[in-house]
């Protein structure tokens, strides 16, 4: 069983829902927000060992949170899973230096590979 | 293929982007489903996910296709009780909000009114800026639907307000432009693609109206303002 905290950024309810329940099953800690600017403060208070996160979000999106979470030693380590309609126009190249581990797509990716990509990214 | 589909028309990629988002959830909630394990009140609740959000993915088709009927079909604009047609819409769209835990209603008026519109595409409007509502405002909050008389009684508006986060100064400005001649998608989110709300310009424009945008510190209020019917005052 896992017992680590996993942050879910995702304005989508039902997908992040979704996310939570695999997780969940999976043993994960969850902690979820549908918002960059409110995910500053959550990881602030409960510093995740990961963070999933969705790119598109409502208000400011997963790049104001990726420079904000790179200006700090702490935050800066987090490993992050992008998971995204979008995965097709990003490059995991370019997106490194900001913590990003793994990018899922959303349109392809089945409910195990959430976990899958997490035991990976906590070796 | 990007590209108009039409002249003013929202692009191909515009409506492949708009309605991947659903058809993803769906995709994983059935995935979700093909394990045993799942408690059947889990299991009633995903498929009801399913449901309304294939529902909601079949109105954008079905207002993209009749966007696109726009150009070379007339429209019978008649005298319309925009009450009824909102109780029909609130009622309509109730399961989907409840899911959500969120409030939808009408605020009645003491008097009714009349609209001179196309009560097809009217509902599509309405129904188009609920959705953007839902999906902009905060849990536990809700969205109304507001009807009221401008101009010294020539215009109706009828108004659909959400309590979330304010739309920044930046893109509201963006957006009251785009709105004013919406010749392309029109963002309300960043998620969004604008198709919703362009293709709502475009079905208000068809009936001689125009629709808007309020920005307040808690929310927004997206309207359609459309000429008001003569008939209830030559009774």
């Amino acid at each position: 069983m896992n017992s680590a905290s996993i942050l879910i950024v995702e304005d989508d309810k039902w997908l992040a829902e979704q996310y939570s329940r695999v997780l969940l099953m999976a043993g994960y800690k969850i902690k979820v927000t549908s918002h960059a600017l409110e995910a500053i403060r959550v990881i602030d208070d409960i510093h995740p060992d990961a963070i999933i996160l969705d790119v598109l979000l409502t208000g400011s999106t997963a790049f104001t949170l990726l420079h904000e979470l790179q200006s700090y030693g702490d935050t800066g380590v987090i490993p992050i899973i992008l998971c995204t309609n979008l995965a097709t126009e990003l490059s995991l190249e370019d997106l490194a230096p900001y913590g990003v581990k793994r990018i899922l797509d959303k349109a392809k990716m089945n409910p195990g590979d959430l976990e899958v990509a997490l035991r990976s990214v906590l070796l | 293929m990007d590209g108009p589909l039409n002249d003013g028309l929202p692009s191909l990629v515009a409506a492949a982007h708009e309605l991947k988002s659903p058809l993803a959830l769906i995709r994983q909630l059935s995935l979700m489903l093909e394990d045993n394990d799942l408690a059947a009140s889990e299991r009633k609740h995903m498929l009801h996910q399913i449901s309304l959000t294939s529902e909601r993915a079949l109105r954008l088709t079905s207002d993209l296709t009749q966007s696109v009927r726009l150009s070379d079909a007339l429209f019978t604009l008649e005298p319309i009780n925009p009450q009824q047609l909102c109780e029909d819409i609130v009622r309509e769209l109730m399961p989907l909000f409840a899911a959500h835990n969120r409030d939808f209603r009408l605020l009645t008026r003491k008097h009714p009114l009349l609209l001179v519109a196309n009560r097809d595409l009217l509902r599509r409007i309405i129904m188009n800026f609920s959705d953007n509502a839902l999906h902009y405002a905060e849990s536990n909050t809700a969205v109304e639907i507001q009807i009221g008389l401008l101009n010294g009684g020539k215009v109706v508006r009828l108004s659909v307000r959400d309590y979330g986060p304010a739309l920044s100064c930046d893109v509201f400005e963006s957006l009251r432009g785009r709105l004013i001649k919406a010749s392309t998608p029109i963002h309300a989110r960043p998620q969004s693609s604008g198709l919703g709300l362009h293709i709502a310009s475009q079905f208000a424009d068809a009936m001689n109206g125009k629709i808007g945008v309020t920005r307040h510190r808690d929310g927004s209020t997206f309207y359609v303002d459309l000429q008001a019917s003569q008939q209830l005052s030559l009774l």
